[in-house]
């Protein structure tokens, strides 16, 4: 499978720099396509992706960069994130002297307590969402945080 | 003065308040929603805090995430902008009670004047004339009927919490009231959750003119003349302009002299704008009180030269206005175009969408108040206002010549827009011999 001038191919030239466009447009993080059996799956941030062609049965659309960051890239595809519903500050736990509510490696349901987040003084438990293990604590304690900002990335397979 | 401040609005105005913060050496904290996320004009603040998903009601509108947002953004106060919470006296009270300044009126001045009918009073209690109408709220269709035969046909029927043109039915007759009572009175319990109506006689052939007003907290009250915005459609802007052409001078000096009163009787400050119909006859007539800055407020900056967003914050930072009525002077003519997203062609439909080549035009008197630029995508979820087009010259005849030069100059590719119709109502003879009232657009469209 290589970049084709067809344009009902997925990988068609015109049709992925579209495609990347869009992402950019949107603030897209990561889209993944498919059509019999291909597949297109692109990520940005940090890295910087051009077609070429990849003949394995998940092809992800890269430029020249080491063949270890793909598989670190499919691992990483399936991660999720649990986002902050609220503008405020996080804390990882409930006072300056009680454990965190969560840490890395710990496995969790989807009501679980991950983190608080104050707003005009009011502490709000912010529940996980999603069952899993925690693979990432994503913000400082004490942070500013946005609505939408990543705060915990959990492996939903693990 | 305030070290760091928060705007809780976006797009073209936010841009504004965030340029007068720059020129003040105020540091920025911008908010924005998930659908301006990337917008160039965030990356003049200082900081950006998203606040919310697309939808104003989940993000602008959020009061805890706007207070929440200021608090963690370490700012002394908010500028509200116009739409979206500059007229929530609620929010401006909890500004208040997080010891957060309001760039604005208090919340006592914005309700006094807020409440459309509450307005009307206070300005009877003025002295300033009122249109002849319902004396308070109208509580059923029998009433209305008695209160129309009063007042006279044709009638205005007028939600109490309205505003920005919606929740208004004409009735020409007794026959056409009673729907008119009903239609009224469910559209304004839906649009503003307040089913309240009152009654005016309906001016026919109106101009709009609204008087720009200006106070500090030290009980000083000036006003920066008038600005004429007749040219509307379905009683929404499309062109404004200073000063009022064809209003006598002694008309025009009444006029401004009522909306100080009225400003002084409602306990105002900071900038606000005072509406009046005036009828074929001159008479004025107090239509309601804006208590925010408004969209057209670059038409009296550039006829007085006085910078009304600076002159905001710095009432709001306890200065004093440092101005008497006589230091405020009207020179030349300024005519400002509101450039909608929407497609002339297709009833003003609104079309969001990739600006894919934005020019903007300049030259001498030439002002370009906009956050748009190539590549801009105009989001479906708020108004339509691309840009403000403001021009200003010694005369009117070389406004309107300077701004159809800088409307064709304009190129706004990828998306429809209202230039065409500006470029239309410019070049229209009535237009030209001042004979424009709040029909004419709608008149001329229909031809």
């Amino acid at each position: 499978m290589s970049a084709s001038d067809n344009p009902d191919d997925v990988f068609n030239v015109k049709k992925v720099r579209r495609l990347i466009k869009l992402m950019k447009e949107h603030d897209l993080s990561e889209i993944d396509l498919k059509q019999a059996d291909h597949r297109v799956r692109i990520k940005r941030g940090g890295e910087v992706f051009t077609t070429t062609s990849f003949p394995t049965s998940q092809p992800a659309v890269r430029a020249a960069a080491p063949e270890a960051p793909a598989q670190q890239s499919a691992a990483d595809a399936r991660m999720l994130v649990i986002k902050s519903p609220m503008v405020g500050t996080f804390y990882k736990a409930s006072g300056p002297d009680t454990a965190p509510f969560v840490k890395v490696g710990d496995r969790i349901g989807a009501e679980k307590t991950v983190c608080i987040i104050e707003a005009m003084k009011v502490f709000n438990e912010i529940p996980s969402g999603i069952s899993g293990q925690v693979v990432a604590i994503l913000v400082d304690n004490g942070a500013a945080v946005e609505f939408g900002q990543p705060l915990i990335k959990v492996d939903p397979e693990a | 003065m305030f070290k760091r401040i928060l705007i809780a609005n976006r797009g073209e105005i936010a841009l504004r308040v965030i340029r007068a913060c720059r020129e003040l050496g105020i540091e920025t904290v911008a908010i924005f929603s998930e659908a301006d996320r990337g917008a160039a004009y965030l990356e003049l603040a200082d900081e950006a805090i998203c606040v919310g998903p697309p939808r104003a009601a989940d993000s602008y509108l959020r009061i805890d995430r706007v207070i929440s947002a200021a608090e963690i953004g370490n700012v002394q106060a908010i500028h509200p902008g116009y739409g979206f919470l500059s007229e929530n006296s609620h929010f401006a009270e909890v500004c208040r009670s997080c010891d957060i300044g309001f760039i604005g009126p208090t919340p006592e001045a914005m309700e006094r004047v807020g409440d459309k009918n509450s307005a009307r009073s206070l300005a009877r209690e003025a002295g300033v004339p009122t249109v002849p109408g319902s004396d308070g709220l109208v509580s059923n269709e029998q009433e209305a009927v008695k209160v129309a035969r009063d007042v006279g046909y044709p009638v205005l029927l007028k939600a109490t919490a309205g505003g920005g043109g919606k929740g208004m039915r004409v009735a020409a007759n007794e026959l056409a009231l009673a729907s008119a009572w009903q239609q009224a009175s469910a559209e304004a319990q839906a649009a503003f959750g307040n089913p309240g109506i009152y009654i005016e006689r309906y001016v026919e052939r109106p101009r709009h003119v609204e008087i720009q007003i200006l106070g500090d907290q030290h009980g000083t009250i000036v006003h920066l003349w008038e600005r004429d915005c007749s040219t509307q459609r379905r009683h929404q802007k499309l062109i404004e302009e200073s000063p009022s052409p064809r209003l006598p001078a002694e008309t025009r000096k009444k006029m401004c002299e009522a909306a100080v009163r009225l400003a002084k009787a409602a306990g105002y400050y900071s900038a606000g704008t005072v509406e009046f119909i005036v009828d074929q006859q001159d008479n004025f007539f107090f239509i309601e009180v804006n208590a925010r800055i408004q969209v057209e407020h670059p038409v009296s900056e550039m006829v007085t030269g006085i910078d009304l967003v600076k002159a905001q914050i710095r009432v709001a930072a306890g200065e004093k206005l440092g101005l008497t009525q006589k230091d405020i002077v009207a020179r030349g003519h300024a005519i400002e175009c509101r450039i909608n997203a929407e497609d002339p062609a297709a009833n003003f439909r609104p079309c969001p969408g990739r600006i894919e080549r934005m020019i903007a035009p300049g030259g001498f008197g030439v002002r370009w108040d906009s956050h748009a630029a190539t590549g801009y995508m105009v989001p479906p979820y708020y108004d339509s206002l691309v840009g403000k087009l403001i021009v200003h010259q010694p005369t009117r005849r070389e406004a309107i010549d300077t701004m159809t030069r800088a409307l064709k100059e304009l190129r706004v590719e990828g998306i429809k827009t209202t230039v065409p119709i500006h470029l239309e109502v410019l070049a229209n003879t009535a237009f030209h011999e001042a004979q424009v009232d709040t029909t004419f657009v709608e008149r001329m469209l229909a031809k």
